[in-house]
C-alpha cells in the first residue's frame, strides 16, 4: 500500500510572484535496495544491477560530494557505491543535465559497481523538510537517515560509510549509529577560490535559457555546433547549423565566429546559440597557411569575401570531455610569475583553449602527458578552470603518445574483466568445444551437403564470412553466404554484450588493435576456420541456371564446416587456371593424386561459378543504379594511402570483387528483410547524396587540367572521373578522386523509424537499402542486425520472439553511439599513422638523409603557400612560399630554391612568386616539385611533418634501383622500424641487454576479410579527412 | 533544463508512483440532503463535488427541449476560483466549462438508461474544488456516484481515467505536473462490465503504434477505479441500511 504525503513548494513565477504549489508524494514500504544482502529480495523486487558481494563496506556519498567529485566516484576501483535519490536530484537541479546524464550513465553501466536507492519514496527513509530548514541541511539529513535505514535493512551485516564535506554533519551524525560512519572526503587537491580575476569581466554573460529558446523560435538566434578551425584555433571558429534553423534563416553556409571574445567561452563541440552581426561587421575566412604556434598574429593577407559572422550568446549543451594536456616547461613556469599554484596547461588538441589548473606537482609532471577535466569557465576569467585527473605517460614515448590518442578520441580499452570472460564458452585441448545436440536439431546442417569455403587475405585469423555455391536438383543454382553466428555466444545485455556495445567496433591503430570481442570468440569459436564445425547465420539464394535471376531466398541459422580457407592470390590463380598454386593449399596437400584432382575440380568449378554470378550481379547493379565509383575509388585510395599496400596487392584481383559483391548482396537482402519485418526499428546504413557546393573545388581543379567533371549524379561523376585521366601523370586522377571522396558525406547507421524511406538510399553503392551484416566479429552494428534478422525469422515462423528488440528511440541512440565510435576509430587510426610517420622521420637528418627528399605534387593553392601530396609516403602537407621573415621563394637557373625578398601573387590555379630583383617562379596546380621532409617537434601537441620546396623540378631519382627498393616502404615496415628503434632506446637505458626479439608482431589479423570490408573502411577514412582544412 | 524528469530510470514518477499506479482515491456518497443524489471524490489532490437532480422533476425551463422518447441529460461543469495554484477568475460559461459539460453529457447519455424516462430531465452539476490533473476523470467518477445515489438506473458504472505517454511508457492517472509537461494525454470513460467505451478523448499527437499501449493503461486504470467505486457504493448502502434498519 502506498502512503500519501504532501509536499508544499514555494516557487517564484516569472513575474516574480510567489506561488504555492502542493504536490503529492507517495511512499511505499518496499523500494529495490539492489543489495545481495537483502533479507527479502522478493519483496524488494531487486532487478538488474546488484552491488557486488565482495566489498567490505558500502559508500554513500553526500549530495555535495556527488555534485563536486563525480569523476572520482567514476573510478572503477571504487566499489559498492549507493547513490541516494536525494543526491541525484540535487545534481539534477544544481549541476544541470550534462552532469546528471553522466551520473545516469554511470548507474546504467553494468561495469560500475554502483546503484541508486530511491530513498525519498521509501516510507521509513523519507523525511519531510521541516519549517525553516535549509535545503542543504535537509538533504544531508535525508541521506544520513536513508543510510541508517539501509544499514538496518541489510541486518547490520555491512558497515556503511557516508562521505560528506559538511563538518557539521560529521559532528552531528558521526557517532550516532554504530556501523554507519560519517567521514569527510579528502580530496587530493586543494581547491582555491578563483579570486585573482574578479575585477573586470572578460566575457559577456550568457543569456538565460528561456531567452535563448524564445530567440531560436523567433529566428533571432541560431542554434548550431561550434567547430573550431584547427589551424587558427585562436581566431576562427564556425558554427554548423543544426536541423531546422538552417531552413528558417535561409543561410546556406556556416557562421563564422571571429576571435575568442565572440566565441564567449564555448569550446569545440558545444551546442551554442549564435546571434548574427550586422552585415558591415562580417568578416571573411583566411585562406593563407599559418603555423599552429603563431597566435593571433595579424597576417598581412587579405581574407576572402565576407561570410555570415556572429557571436555566441549562450551555450545550450556543453560537450566537455577529458583532455590531454602538457604542463609548461620550467622556463615558462617562471615567466608565469607570482601565482605559481595556478598553472596554464596546453591541451594536445589545438582547438581547445588553455586550461588553468591548480597543482603543486607542476614541476614533477613537466615531461608527462596528463589528463585534465574542465570544471567551469566564469565570465571573469580568460581561461577555463580545470583539475588534474591522471598521468598518461612521458612525452615522446610511444606508449604515452598512443594513450594520448586513445584518450583524445574517448576510447577506453581495458582488458576484458573476469566476469565478462566467465560468460565465454570454453575451448581447451582437454575440454574442446563441441556442437551441442540441441543446436544440431534447430539448425540446418550444411556440413555434408554444401561445399563451403572462405577467401581471405593471407594469415587472417578472424574469418567471419564464407561462401558456397552448388547446383540444385531442379537445375537451379544455390548461392550461399554464411556469416559467423556471434549472437549465439553473445546474449543481449550480458556483460560481454554491454562491453562490446560500449566499444562498438574493433579499433585498429598503426601497430596494434583493440578487439571488440575476446579472442576466444574472435579468433576461435566464431571464426569460420577450415575443417571445423561452426555455427553460422546463412543467406541462401536460389538462382536461375542461366539468367542468374533470384528466385527464392532463405535466411536462417546453420552449422557449417568450411572445407577450404583460401587466400586471395591462390583463389585468383585457380580461377586463372594455374594449378601450380595447389601446393600452397594445405587442405589438398595430403591427399592422393586422384581424390585431389576431383576435389580440385569441384573447387575450381565453385570459384568460377561464383565469379560468374558476381559479375552478373555487378553488371545488373551498374545497369539499374549505375555506378562504378566504388571499385575504382578503392584502388585509388589504397594507392594513395600507401600504408595499406601491404594488405592487398597493387592490382586488385577479380576475386576481391567477387567476394565483395557477394557480401554486398547479402547485406542488401538482409537490409530488405529486416526493414520489411520491422519498419520502425531496423538498423540500416545510409549514404546521403552529397551537396553540389562541395564539389566546386573539385570542378575548379579539374578545369585547370582541362577536364570537365559532371557531378550531377553518382553515375555521371564516376564516368567523368574515369575520363579525367592524364596519361603522363597518373597522380592527377588519384588526387581528383580523393577530392571527390572528400566532398561526400559519411555513410551512417540509422534506425528506420527515425527518417523517411527516401533517405535510406546508399549513394556510393547505389542501393535503396543497405546494412552491415557480414562482420559481426568486429562491428557491433552487425550484431544488432543479426538479432533483428533472427527476430524476423521467428516472426515469419509465427514463433514467439525470444528477444526484446530495441525500440526506435533506443536504436537511434545506439546508432549515434556506433557512428561516433566509428569516427573515433578512424581518427585514432589516422593519428596513430601520423605518429608513426613522424617517428620515422624524426631521427633522420633532413639535410643529409636521402630518404627525406622526395617528389611531391601540388594539389591546392593558398595565398602564402601550397599544399603538397607526396605519393611515396602518402603524406599530405603544407609548404610555404613565404616564410616568417616575409621572404619569398625563388628558383635559380639550376632550379634550386632560395629565400629572397619579394611578393606573391595568387591566381585560381597558379601562384607566382616574384623577387624584388624581378625573377619570378610560377607554381601550377598539379606541378611536380621536390620537397624536403622534416619533423617539427612540438612539446604540447603531436609532432608534425614539415615540407619545404627545394626545387621546382620533379625529383630525379639518382638510382633507380634504390627507388624501387625504397618506394616499397610499407606501413608495416615503417611501424616495425619505429618500434625497433624505440625498443633499442629502452634497452640502452636498461643496462642488462636481453635477447632482442626479432619477431615483431606482424599484422596477424587483417583489417577486414575481403576487399569489400576494406573498401568500406578506407572509404570512410577518406571521406573524413580531419586534418584537411575546414571547408565551407 | 527542459523540465522535470517525468519517469526516472528506476521507473518512478515525480510523485513516487510507478507508471501504472493510481493516485489515492477517496469518495463519499450522499453529501447533501437537498439534492436527489450527491457525491464527493478525491483523486490525489483533485477534488470534485457532483450533485444530481433526477427523474421525478419534469422539464424545467424551456418545455420544448423535452425529448419525446427519452430523458434529457443536462450537465454543468464549473471549477472553483480557488481550485488552481494561481488565483484566476473563471466566469461562468467559459469555453472550457462548456466543453467539459458537453463531454460529461455525452458520457452520461451513453450510460444512463434515458429511454425509461421520456419527457423528463436529469441535471448533473459538477464542481471542481481543487484541480491537480485529471479533472475530467474526477468529474465523471463523482457524477457516477451521484447518479447512483439518486437511484437513476444506469447500464453500468462509468469509470474514467486519464493516461499519458512518456519515453515509451504509458502512465496512468496523470497529475498536474505530468499534464503540464505537454505530452500526449488520453481521457477514457469506460463501462467496466461490458468494456464499452463511453468517451475517448485525446489531445496532442501520438504515434499509432503506441495508442494501444496507452489505451490499455487507461482502461486498466478505469477498471481499478471501478473496483474502488464499487467498494464505496457497497459501503454506503451498508451504512444506509443500518441506519434504516435501526
Amino acid at each position: 500500500m502506498l502512503q500519501k504525503r504532501e509536499k508544499v513548494l514555494l516557487l517564484r513565477t516569472f513575474q516574480g510572484r510567489t506561488l504555492r504549489i502542493v504536490r503529492e508524494h507517495y511512499l511505499r514500504p518496499c523500494v529495490p535496495c539492489n543489495s545481495p544482502l537483502c533479507p527479502q529480495p522478493a519483496a524488494c523486487r531487486n532487478e538488474g544491477k546488484l552491488l557486488s558481494s565482495d566489498v567490505t563496506h558500502y559508500v554513500i556519498p553526500d549530495w555535495k560530494v556527488v555534485q563536486d567529485y563525480l569523476e572520482i566516484l567514476e573510478f572503477p576501483e571504487l566499489k559498492g557505491i549507493i547513490f541516494m535519490q536525494t543526491a541525484c536530484q540535487a545534481v539534477q537541479h544544481q549541476r544541470g543535465r550534462r552532469q546528471y546524464n553522466k551520473l545516469r550513465n554511470l548507474l546504467k553501466d553494468a561495469r560500475h559497481d554502483c546503484i541508486l536507492f530511491a530513498n525519498e519514496f521509501q516510507q521509513h527513509c523519507y523525511l519531510p523538510r521541516e519549517r525553516g530548514e535549509s535545503m542543504e541541511k535537509w538533504q544531508t539529513r535525508s541521506i544520513y537517515n536513508a543510510a541508517v535505514w539501509y544499514y538496518h535493512h541489510c541486518q547490520d551485516r555491512m558497515p556503511i560509510v557516508m562521505v560528506t564535506e559538511d563538518e557539521e554533519a560529521i559532528q552531528q551524525y558521526g557517532s550516532e549509529t554504530e556501523g554507519v560512519f560519517v567521514i569527510s572526503f579528502k580530496s587530493r587537491q586543494e581547491r582555491e577560490n578563483e579570486s585573482q580575476e574578479s575585477h573586470g569581466k572578460e566575457y559577456p554573460e550568457h543569456l538565460p535559457l528561456e531567452v535563448l529558446e524564445a530567440g531560436i523560435k523567433s529566428g533571432r538566434y541560431i542554434q548550431g555546433i561550434l567547430n573550431v578551425n584547427k589551424h587558427r584555433a585562436q581566431i576562427e571558429a564556425f558554427v554548423r547549423l543544426q536541423g531546422a534553423s538552417s531552413k528558417d534563416s535561409g543561410l546556406i553556409s556556416d557562421i563564422l565566429i571571429h576571435g575568442m571574445k565572440a566565441r564567449n567561452r564555448s569550446i569545440h563541440g558545444d551546442v551554442v546559440v549564435v546571434e548574427l552581426l550586422p552585415k558591415n561587421e562580417w568578416k571573411g575566412r583566411i585562406a593563407a597557411l599559418c603555423e599552429n604556434d603563431s597566435d593571433d598574429k595579424a597576417l598581412g593577407e587579405s581574407p576572402s569575401e565576407p561570410m555570415p559572422t556572429g557571436r555566441v550568446v549562450g551555450i545550450l549543451q556543453k560537450n566537455w570531455r577529458d583532455y590531454v594536456v602538457t604542463f609548461p616547461s620550467k622556463e615558462e613556469v617562471q615567466s608565469q610569475g607570482k601565482n605559481a599554484q595556478k598553472i596554464l596547461v596546453t591541451p594536445w588538441d589545438y582547438r581547445i583553449p588553455k586550461i588553468r589548473i591548480s597543482t603543486q606537482q607542476a614541476e614533477a609532471l613537466q615531461d608527462f602527458r596528463v589528463v585534465v577535466r574542465i570544471d567551469s569557465w566564469e565570465s571573469t576569467s580568460v581561461y577555463p578552470n580545470g583539475h588534474f585527473v591522471r598521468v598518461l605517460g612521458r612525452i615522446g614515448d610511444l606508449e604515452g603518445e598512443i594513450a594520448t590518442i586513445l584518450v583524445e578520441n574517448s576510447i577506453s580499452v581495458v582488458p576484458f574483466s573476469e566476469a565478462q570472460m566467465c560468460e565465454m564458452p570454453v575451448n581447451t585441448p582437454e575440454n574442446p568445444w563441441k556442437v551441442s545436440p540441441e543446436e544440431e536439431q534447430e539448425r540446418k546442417d550444411l556440413r555434408k551437403t554444401h561445399l563451403v569455403f572462405s577467401i581471405d587475405p593471407k594469415g587472417c585469423e578472424d574469418v567471419d564470412d564464407t561462401l558456397s555455391v552448388r547446383t540444385l536438383n531442379n537445375g537451379n543454382l544455390e548461392l550461399g553466404v554464411h556469416i559467423a553466428d556471434v549472437t549465439h555466444f553473445v546474449a543481449p545485455n550480458s556483460y560481454i554484450d554491454v562491453e562490446a556495445r560500449t566499444r562498438a567496433t574493433t579499433y585498429y591503430l598503426a601497430d596494434r588493435r583493440y578487439d571488440m570481442l575476446p579472442s576466444i570468440l574472435s579468433a576461435d569459436l566464431c571464426s569460420l576456420l577450415g575443417g571445423v564445425d561452426r555455427y553460422a547465420v546463412s543467406v541462401m539464394w536460389e538462382l536461375d541456371e542461366t539468367s542468374y535471376e533470384i528466385k527464392k531466398v532463405w535466411y536462417g541459422r546453420t552449422i557449417i564446416r568450411s572445407a577450404y580457407k583460401l587466400f586471395y592470390e591462390a583463389a585468383q590463380e585457380l580461377l586463372d587456371g594455374n594449378f601450380s598454386i595447389v601446393d600452397d593449399i594445405p587442405e589438398l596437400k595430403d591427399l592422393d593424386e586422384k581424390s585431389r584432382q576431383a576435389k580440385l575440380e569441384e573447387l575450381v568449378w565453385a570459384i568460377g561459378k561464383l565469379t560468374d554470378i558476381a559479375r552478373h550481379i555487378r553488371a545488373k547493379r551498374d545497369r539499374c543504379g549505375a555506378l562504378e565509383l566504388e571499385g575504382v575509388e578503392v584502388r585509388v585510395q589504397l594507392d594513395e594511402k600507401k600504408n595499406i599496400h601491404d594488405l592487398i596487392p597493387k592490382q586488385p584481383l577479380e576475386v576481391h570483387e567477387t567476394v565483395a559483391e557477394c557480401m554486398i548482396l547479402a547485406n542488401h537482402w538482409v537490409a530488405k528483410k529486416i526493414w520489411e519485418n520491422f519498419p520502425h526499428q531496423a538498423l540500416l546504413r545510409q549514404h546521403p547524396s552529397p551537396h553540389q557546393e562541395f564539389f566546386s573545388e573539385l570542378r575548379e581543379c579539374a578545369k585547370a587540367k582541362g577536364f570537365f567533371i559532371d557531378t550531377r549524379s553518382n553515375k555521371t561523376l564516376a564516368d567523368s572521373l574515369d575520363n579525367a585521366n592524364d596519361p603522363n601523370d597518373p597522380i592527377v586522377n588519384r588526387l581528383l578522386r580523393s577530392m571527390a571522396t572528400q566532398a561526400m558525406s559519411n555513410a551512417l547507421y540509422f534506425s528506420t523509424g527515425s527518417c523517411a524511406e527516401e533517405e535510406f538510399h546508399h549513394y556510393g553503392l547505389a542501393l535503396d537499402k543497405y546494412t552491415h551484416f557480414t562482420s559481426p566479429i568486429r562491428r557491433y552494428s552487425d550484431i544488432v542486425v543479426h538479432r533483428l534478422l533472427m527476430a524476423a525469422i521467428s516472426k515469419d515462423k509465427k514463433m514467439e520472439m525470444k528477444e526484446n528488440l530495441l525500440s526506435n528511440k533506443d536504436l537511434e541512440e545506439l546508432c549515434r553511439h556506433i557512428n561516433n565510435r566509428n569516427r573515433a576509430a578512424q581518427h585514432s587510426q589516422k593519428q596513430s599513422t601520423e605518429l608513426f610517420q613522424c617517428m620515422y622521420f624524426k631521427d633522420k637528418d633532413p639535410e643529409t638523409e636521402e630518404r627525406c627528399i622526395s617528389d611531391g605534387v601540388i594539389y591546392s593553392i593558398r595565398t602564402n603557400g601550397v599544399l603538397v601530396f607526396i605519393p611515396r609516403f602518402g603524406i599530405k602537407g603544407a609548404a610555404y612560399l613565404k616564410n616568417k621573415d616575409g621572404l619569398v621563394i625563388s628558383c635559380g637557373p639550376d632550379s634550386r630554391s632560395e629565400w629572397k625578398p619579394g611578393s606573391l601573387q595568387r591566381f585560381q590555379n597558379k601562384i607566382i612568386s616574384t623577387t624584388t630583383a624581378g625573377q619570378s617562379v610560377t607554381f601550377h596546380l598539379f606541378d611536380h616539385v621536390t620537397v624536403r621532409i622534416s619533423v617539427q617537434a612540438l612539446r604540447c601537441h603531436s609532432d608534425t611533418i614539415r615540407l619545404e620546396i627545394i626545387s621546382n623540378k620533379p625529383y630525379m631519382i639518382p638510382n633507380t634501383e634504390l627507388f624501387h627498393q625504397s618506394s616499397l616502404l610499407l606501413k608495416s615496415e615503417l611501424v616495425k622500424e619505429v618500434t625497433r628503434s624505440m625498443e633499442e632506446a629502452q634497452l640502452a637505458q636498461e643496462v642488462k641487454v636481453n635477447i632482442i626479439q626479432e619477431e615483431y608482431q606482424e599484422y596477424c589479423q587483417t583489417k577486414g576479410q575481403s576487399l569489400y570490408t576494406l573498401l568500406e573502411e578506407i572509404r570512410d577514412l577518406a571521406l573524413l579527412d580531419v586534418s584537411s582544412n575546414y571547408r565551407t | 533544463m527542459a523540465g522535470l524528469e517525468l519517469l526516472s530510470d528506476q521507473g518512478y514518477r515525480v510523485d513516487g508512483r510507478r507508471a501504472r499506479e493510481l493516485r489515492k482515491i477517496q469518495a463519499r456518497m450522499g453529501v447533501f440532503a437537498q439534492a436527489d443524489g450527491s457525491a464527493y471524490i478525491e483523486q490525489g489532490n483533485t477534488k470534485a463535488l457532483a450533485v444530481v437532480y433526477g427523474v421525478p422533476r419534469g422539464i424545467g425551463g424551456v418545455r420544448s427541449r423535452a425529448l419525446p422518447d427519452r430523458a434529457l441529460v443536462n450537465c454543468q461543469y464549473s471549477s472553483a476560483t480557488f481550485s488552481t495554484g494561481e488565483r484566476k477568475r473563471r466566469p461562468h460559461g467559459d469555453r472550457k466549462s462548456c466543453e467539459m459539460g458537453l463531454q460529461l453529457r455525452q458520457t452520461f447519455e451513453a450510460a444512463i438508461l434515458t429511454q425509461l424516462h421520456p419527457r423528463s430531465q436529469i441535471d448533473i452539476y459538477v464542481q471542481v474544488l481543487q484541480a491537480d490533473g485529471g479533472t475530467y476523470a474526477a468529474c465523471v467518477n463523482a457524477a457516477t456516484l451521484a447518479v447512483l445515489d439518486a437511484g437513476i438506473p444506469m447500464r453500468d458504472f462509468v469509470c474514467a481515467c486519464s493516461a499519458g505517454f512518456v519515453e515509451g511508457t504509458a502512465l496512468a492517472d496523470l497529475s498536474h505536473v505530468e499534464e503540464a509537461a505537454g505530452g500526449p494525454q488520453l481521457a477514457l470513460a469506460l463501462l467496466p462490465a461490458s468494456g464499452q467505451i463511453a468517451l475517448l478523448e485525446m489531445d496532442a499527437r501520438l504515434h499509432e503504434d503506441h495508442l494501444e499501449q496507452v489505451l490499455e493503461a487507461a482502461a486498466q486504470a478505469a477498471r481499478d477505479v471501478h473496483t474502488l467505486l464499487d467498494h464505496v457504493v457497497r459501503q454506503h448502502v451498508r451504512e444506509a441500511s443500518i441506519l434504516l434498519g435501526d
